[in-house]
């Protein structure tokens, strides 16, 4: 330690180069550290198990306008239709589309409307008997749909009677984990939890109770029908193909449109994340860069405004290595005063960025590992012209001034 | 103590081919107080450097201390030069941004001498050369003389046997001269051994002994009479 108190003093008595540097080191470090979290936060967020096997599934929407077809039967000879496509693995009617990015929720309660009880929302989705099979989620435990738990309705005169739920959901509702088997309401509609699925995510990511999710055998005539399809592996594009040319063979007077990979509805859906990911990530490169260039430079000017300064050491005795040793233990000071007032800056503005951009607190973690990397990137950007520096000759000292 | 046998030093560039040094000859004891005396340009700096090690020769052996200078590598060079050597320059050469305390301990420090014993050897040669109430100066706040006093003070640190002085009073009026010359003799009289360039004949007769160099040569070897009474002196004594 005794060795930085020179090094202290001489960096003191010339300090404007120094000081700047402290800050810039500050700077990138508050930046860098708040950037790397909401990064690692968004790649979680991009990154996390939506329980469905997406690259799978693709969806479509289809709008009958001919005043004489039969809706609820016409959806009958469709679901047959598409289950019959060589590379179907199964399809629905269904009232929503998971991972989509829009749809509906709702509350489940204990007791039924008006009176009052434990709650807990959840993305509902309405089909038949094959929305499980569709969706390919594994049932966990009780049992799962049959054709005769099935109501088919207009609207929402008729209701089932029977419901699968997420695990989370079911705890949420009964944190005990005797949830299985009991009766939970939607409104006044009572629906018998018969089965526990496994996780899967409802139409939003970002949303906070995202893994609640409730399956409902229900299903409903309307002109206007969303259609998920689940193919086998590989074969989804042959599929989609196929699609609207058989429907419309099937029906004329009506409309297919919207034919999309859920996959492609998930891209969609998290475009701003993987943007800000993106951004982030280019700033953070861009800013480790020039605090790079910065230290770089600053050690370069050294070393030209040093020369004599570096000869007379080496006159003295002063090994290659320790004229290395110099410039790194300097760079080590000025990282050393830049990560200090670095870290009281991150978390400043993770305070700043939790209060007004409702981002979470920063995780500590992330201060330790922007600084072991600011300080590491310093060592190496300063080792250049270190190495420079020692190719200065002790015999400069005795060169005319 | 130092012998260069056939020392030749020659600078080459795309276009020309420097003789600094030929075939340079030289035996120095133990004690003595040699001047180097000759014409710019003549190698009286090149020859400095190479007997402090500060820059390699082309060919002839070089011994100090029985250790052959041509086997040692930077590092071995840089060793040697640190615990034998102590050097004086013509622009003082002392570090800007450190005082004079941290002046005279850089070379202490690269020899790994602990923090006590760097103080008292510090305080001592700063004592030695007048300037030990002034210690924690800047350089920039001192006269000339008294840069290079210190410059004296840090190359006494180390307890060289070996004090190569360039120039020492080059940047000096002659009282500060005066005052520096006296200070080197004291130095050699308490038994270091010097080798200083000078232009200076004034300087170079109150030498032992005066090597004058033309050309990359010895070309002439005397004994100055101030030296030989000096002799006289240490023999009846």
């Amino acid at each position: 330690m005794s060795e930085l108190k020179p090094i202290f003093n001489a960096l003191w008595r010339s300090k404007t180069g120094a000081l700047l540097l402290v800050v810039q080191i500050a700077v990138t470090l508050a930046i860098v550290s708040n950037a790397a979290f909401i990064i690692h936060d968004r790649v979680t967020f991009l990154n996390q198990d939506t329980g469905l096997k997406d690259e799978n599934l693709f969806r479509f929407n289809l709008y009958t306008f001919g005043k004489n077809v039969d809706i609820g039967q016409q959806q009958e000879v469709d679901e047959t239709l598409l289950r019959a496509i060589p590379g179907v693995a199964d399809a629905v009617v269904i009232n929503q589309v998971p991972l989509s990015g829009s749809g509906d929720s709702t509350s489940f309660h204990l007791k039924p409307t008006p009176e009052q009880s434990r709650g807990a929302r959840a993305s509902f989705f309405m089909a038949d008997e094959h929305l499980l099979n569709t969706l390919d989620v594994k049932l966990e435990d009780g049992r799962n749909f049959t054709a005769a738990d099935v109501v088919y309705s207009e609207g929402f005169e008729k209701s089932a009677s029977v419901v699968l739920v997420t695990r989370s959901h079911l705890l949420d509702l009964f944190p005990e984990g005797d949830g299985l088997g009991k009766t939970i309401y939607l409104g006044d509609n009572p629906f018998q939890v018969i089965g526990i699925i496994a996780p899967m995510k409802g139409p939003w990511l970002d949303d906070e109770q995202a893994d609640n999710v409730a399956l409902i055998p229900q299903v409903m005539a309307a002109p206007f029908k969303r259609v998920l399809v689940r193919t086998e592996p590989g074969r989804r594009d042959e599929v989609m193909q196929q699609v609207e040319k058989l429907l419309l063979a099937s029906e004329s007077e009506r409309v297919v449109s919207r034919i999309t990979g859920v996959d492609k509805l998930v891209l969609e859906q998290t475009s701003q994340d993987r943007l800000m990911k993106n951004m982030l990530l280019v700033l953070i490169t861009v800013l480790l860069l020039v605090t790079a260039l910065g230290i770089c430079g600053l050690a370069l000017f050294n070393v030209g405004r040093r020369t004599r300064q570096i000869g007379t050491r080496r006159a003295l005795g002063a090994k290659k290595s320790d004229i290395v040793r110099y410039f790194l233990l300097e760079n080590t000071l000025v990282s050393l005063f830049g990560i200090v007032l670095g870290v009281g800056l991150a978390l400043a503005m993770s305070d700043v960025l939790m209060r007004h951009y409702s981002l979470p607190s920063l995780d500590n973690w992330f201060i330790l590992y922007s600084l072991a990397g600011i300080y590491l990137m310093g060592l190496v950007a300063v080792y250049w012209p270190a190495q420079r520096a020692t190719q200065i000759s002790p015999s400069i000292a005795t060169r005319s001034v | 103590m130092l012998t260069m046998t056939n020392i030749s030093k020659v600078y080459r560039s795309e276009m020309v081919q420097t003789h600094a040094l030929r075939d340079f000859n030289l035996q120095v004891n133990e004690g003595e107080f040699i001047a180097v005396t000759g014409p710019s340009g003549s190698g009286k700096t090149t020859f400095l450097n190479i007997a402090g090690m500060l820059e390699t020769y082309t060919s002839g052996t070089y011994q100090l201390d029985d250790v052959d200078v041509g086997r040692l590598s930077d590092n071995g060079r840089a060793e040697l030069r640190n615990q034998k050597i102590g050097f004086i320059f013509q622009g003082f050469n002392l570090i800007p941004d450190l005082n004079l305390y941290e002046n005279v301990e850089v070379p202490l420090r690269y020899r790994g001498i602990k923090a006590a014993e760097r103080k008292r050897r510090i305080e001592r040669c700063l004592e030695q050369v007048g300037l030990g109430a002034r210690a924690k100066h800047l350089p920039a706040q001192l006269s000339g003389g008294q840069q290079q006093r210190v410059a004296i003070a840090r190359a006494l640190a180390g307890e060289p046997r070996f004090l190569l002085a360039d120039e020492p009073t080059g940047n000096l009026d002659s009282l500060m001269a005066r005052q520096v010359m006296e200070l080197l003799e004291n130095i050699n009289k308490d038994g270091a051994t010097i080798i200083m360039v000078t232009h200076d004949p004034e300087l170079a007769r109150r030498a032992e002994r005066n090597i004058q160099v033309v050309d990359g040569q010895i070309c002439d070897f005397k004994l100055y009479q101030g030296g030989l009474e000096k002799q006289r002196a240490g023999a009846e004594a």
